[in-house]
């Protein structure tokens, strides 16, 4: 069994952990007070860069904003595992520990995947490990897989800062992956018990909408007549879609949801600009895009029963999760060694868990998994979600991913060949690129 | 009939205080006949047996009467001894659909919550008044004693099918009275209608016009619980159509007193199919003409939204419906002025605007027209609450209001009505009002 083959060099790099366990928790409670949201997490990029530098580790900043990159080579330069950390908070005002001028706050615990990918560069940086191990580690810290604040990222698309919307889809554009081969993260949960890795599953894809109903403004005592309300318009979208409900199959797991983020400018004005930010989603891109066409034509009812305007700016949003199985079973293995035989929950490969996250993109071009282990308490992006126990979000995700790429590049790499041989990626970088550029669509219309 | 005691050359006092004591003399047989119509109520187009016992009463008057006029209507013309102006006094045959009323027909639930069958009761205690103290040659003009159909604007389907088959062109009495001559000699036209909201009379009332709709949104059928997605589902769209117009409603003006109010006639069929035949019908309904047409375009437009939003279609056809009332000023105050002198000067009031509509308001277009209110009533119009209390005031009272404006415009040589008239123009000719219908009228199919 390989992590018997490998005990010694696996010991060697837990032992570095541990040495470093105060400094990797330290890393990531500093991270947790600094929240800060996708393409914009300037001071969490720079904690990490500045701790991966400190180990010798050459980092690339700034790509796709705020992301970045360092490779640490042992024998040879490839195969290449990337080990991910998300530097992105979601925004939750009522969150205790939300930053109170942004409402940025870590309530999906992407603070610990940055501590784990700090403490694997630090157990895979020992010497020991540059002979028996061939080929490449790069850690990749990527910005923005939160996938909101739309109508900004919008903006910065328009200027030209950005042409996706995510950070692995931009870095993922960018190149950064090009020499990537297999890529890993571990994501936190709150499920119980605590101290159990869940390996497998499936996430949702979706189709994000920034949608602006506009109408015409007018003293809302004095004339309401005279105007054309952008706002009645949106309820009137927002009831439709929610008729629409009865037509979602249950296996397509769909979800239609959205914010109202503009819905009026003052109380004594009719409302002439609504922006309404949503996303469909589904098991599968045929599943979002067959909800997708209801809801289009439910904002086109909205604004043609108000007699307004209505653009609907579609956005790419995530592809479904494709966990890699063999991948997993080099995890689970580890995790096995690590936590004990009975840590491991497995889920269907077809069992998606409802939410969409990029690693589902990056799993369309090689093999990727994205396992989460329990260790929060609290509803995920809900204002109780807290990790408390570092130990188990951090270190102990670390260690088995070490355990993992240790695995993977010994024996002349021969694993990890195995792995990226039976894979069959699903598009080219080129082909992704123009897949989901092809995805986004405006759509203008007037209801008259 | 007693024999004539009127000199040649009375006065119209005189005139009066005769009419007024044969409508005294008969009162009791005059309110029988609103009682018995009362018994027997009869919605629009279907007044048979009403429209018999007019009939009977103008037979036992020896007034010459033709019958069958737009389906049911009656019409009887007393001649005065000089040419003149044409006076109609008119009552209304039909009566509502109220499955509550104490005096519901137990089959058809049609009841009298509208007050109609006194309106015959004092239409034909006129004609007493007049023909039983043979004032009719101190007369100069004509009296045209009408009984008009389907003032009730129901049953819009049923009525549409008439339409069909060739027996109605409009939907109404009074229009399709128009539209067959039967207003051609009229210049004045009188209706006294109960009220519940006046203790004596009210004049000068004003009321919203209409225009009728009939919506027919289509779907696809499917079993609801099996295949709910491969419906598309009417009822929803009939919902979102709702929450449309609602959503306009802050746009309609307070002067224009706007009134939009569907029922659904068809909701589905079985409740374990997607409904894919669902049918509204509605009113749209303002206080002028411009204001119905402004209104029911966003009405239309919400309808067309509700199929848009499920991918439906929806049929809609846009029957004329009636014109707002205007009353005839100097008209009111010769009739007042009688009120007064039955009544007492406190019990006669100018009214205000009023919401509902009537097709006397379509004749208040072509001639001098007074539809003032008697009371008498209790209970709120249209509902089951609605009963006659006093059929004195409500029957025996107008009638002697009616006959002694009679007197007062076609005695003294018809001055009184030569007065009313010098000073009235008609807002319309026939021509131009039945073209004006006939442009109202539309149906058309809308898939987005």
């Amino acid at each position: 069994m390989p992590e018997q083959n490998h005990a010694s060099l696996k010991s060697a790099a837990f032992k570095a952990i541990d040495r470093a366990r105060d400094e990797i928790i330290g890393l990531a409670r500093k991270i947790y007070e600094t929240p800060e949201v996708g393409f914009e997490e300037t001071v969490t990029s720079g904690l990490v860069a500045e701790k991966l530098e400190a180990l010798g580790l050459n980092v690339r900043r700034r790509v796709a904003l705020s992301g970045l990159k360092a490779v640490r080579r042992f024998s040879a330069a490839s195969p290449t595992i990337g080990v991910i950390g998300e530097l992105d908070a979601v925004r939750v005002p009522g969150h205790p520990d939300a930053n109170p001028e942004t409402g940025a706050a870590h309530a999906c615990g992407h603070h610990a995947q940055l501590g784990s990918l700090y403490a694997v560069a630090v157990g895979l940086n020992i010497p020991e490990l540059s002979g028996p191990l061939s080929g490449s580690v790069a850690f990749l810290a990527t910005p923005a897989e939160e996938f909101i604040d739309v109508g900004r990222r919008l903006q910065r698309r328009e200027s030209g800062e950005i042409h996706f919307l995510s950070g692995k889809q931009e870095m993922i554009r960018l190149g950064a992956f090009d020499d990537v081969d297999l890529a890993m993260m571990v994501h936190t949960s709150s499920e119980e018990p605590s101290g159990r890795f869940i390996v497998g599953g499936s996430s949702n894809g979706h189709l994000v909408y920034s949608v602006r109903f506009t109408g015409r403004a007018s003293h809302a005592g004095g004339a309401p007549h005279e105007g054309i309300n952008a706002l009645q318009a949106a309820t009137v979208a927002l009831t439709a879609i929610n008729t629409q409900r009865e037509t979602f199959e249950e296996r397509d797991v769909t979800r239609v949801h959205g914010i109202i983020t503009r819905g009026g400018a003052s109380v004594n004005s009719v409302p002439a600009e609504v922006i309404y930010e949503g996303r469909v989603r589904g098991r599968n891109l045929a599943a979002v895009d067959k909800v997708a066409a209801r809801v289009e034509r439910c904002f086109k009812a909205g604004a043609l029963a108000l007699g307004c305007e209505v653009q609907v700016t579609a956005i790419p949003g995530y592809l479904p999760i494709r966990n890699d199985p063999a991948f997993d079973e080099v995890f689970v293995a580890n995790a096995k060694a690590v936590a004990g035989a009975g840590s491991i929950t497995r889920q269907p490969y077809d069992d998606t868990r409802g939410g969409s996250t990029d690693m589902g993109d990056l799993s369309h071009l090689m093999p990727v998994i994205h396992p989460y282990v329990t260790a929060a308490r609290g509803m995920t992006h809900g204002a109780d979600y807290k990790i408390s126990d570092y130990e188990t979000a951090v270190i102990l995700p670390a260690r088995v991913m070490v355990g993992t790429v240790i695995d993977l590049l010994a024996d002349g790499a021969r694993l990890a060949g195995e792995i990226r041989q039976k894979h069959q990626p699903a598009y080219s970088r080129a082909e992704y690129v123009r897949l989901q550029t092809e995805r986004l669509r405006t759509i203008q219309y007037r209801g008259q | 009939m007693p024999p004539t005691r009127l000199a040649a050359g009375a006065s119209i006092e005189a005139l009066k205080a005769a009419a007024v004591e044969e409508i005294d003399r008969h009162a009791e047989e005059i309110v029988r006949v609103s009682q018995r119509i009362l018994a027997a109520p009869e919605t629009g187009f279907k007044e048979i047996n009403t429209a018999r016992l007019v009939a009977a009463a103008f037979t036992r008057l020896g007034l010459p009467y033709r019958e069958g006029i737009a389906v049911t209507g009656v019409s009887a013309r007393l001649e005065g001894s000089r040419k003149g102006a044409n006076v109609a006094v008119l009552g209304e045959l039909d009566s509502l659909i109220v499955a509550g009323h104490p005096n519901a027909d137990p089959d058809t639930k049609a009841a009298h919550a509208c007050g109609h069958h006194c309106q015959i009761g004092s239409m034909l205690g006129v004609a007493t008044g007049l023909v039983n103290s043979g004032l009719a040659e101190h007369l100069t003009g004509s009296v045209t004693f009408m009984a008009v159909p389907a003032e009730e604007f129901i049953e819009l389907e049923w009525r549409s099918h008439q339409r069909a088959i060739g027996r109605l062109e409009f939907l109404g009495g009074k229009p399709e009275f128009v539209r067959l001559g039967e207003f051609d000699d009229i210049q004045i036209a009188m209706l006294a209608h109960t009220s519940a909201d006046y203790p004596g009379f009210s004049i000068g009332n004003s009321s919203n016009g209409m225009v009728g709709k009939v919506i027919r949104f289509h779907g696809t059928a499917a079993h609801a619980g099996g295949r709910p997605h491969l419906g598309v589902n009417a009822l929803n769209a009939a919902h979102i159509a709702l929450a449309g117009i609602h959503a306009l409603r802050d746009t309609h003006r307070d002067q224009d007193f706007v009134r939009v109010h569907p029922i659904i006639t068809k909701g589905g069929t079985v409740v374990n199919a997607v409904p894919d035949d669902v049918r509204m019908e509605t009113y749209v309904r303002a206080a002028s003409v411009q204001a119905i047409l402004e209104a029911n375009t966003g009405v239309d437009r919400a309808l067309r939204a509700g199929a848009l939003a499920v991918g439906g279609s929806v049929e809609i056809e846009t029957v004329a419906g009636y014109l707002p009332l205007r009353q005839n000023g100097a008209l009111s105050e010769v009739f007042a002025s009688n009120a007064r002198k039955l009544v007492g000067e406190g019990r006669v009031v100018h009214g205000d605007h009023g919401g509902g509509s009537t097709d006397m308001g379509d004749i208040s277009h072509l001639v001098a027209t007074i539809q003032p209110y008697v009371g008498g009533a209790s209970g709120a119009g249209h509902s089951e609450h609605y009963v006659i209390k006093d059929y004195h005031l409500a029957v025996v009272e107008a009638a002697k209001a009616l006959a002694m404006t009679v007197v007062d415009l076609l005695g003294a040589g018809g001055a009184g009505a030569q007065k009313v008239l010098s000073g009235y123009r008609p807002a319309m000719t026939r021509t131009e009002y039945l073209s004006f219908m006939r442009s109202l009228h539309t149906s058309k199919t809308y898939t987005e």
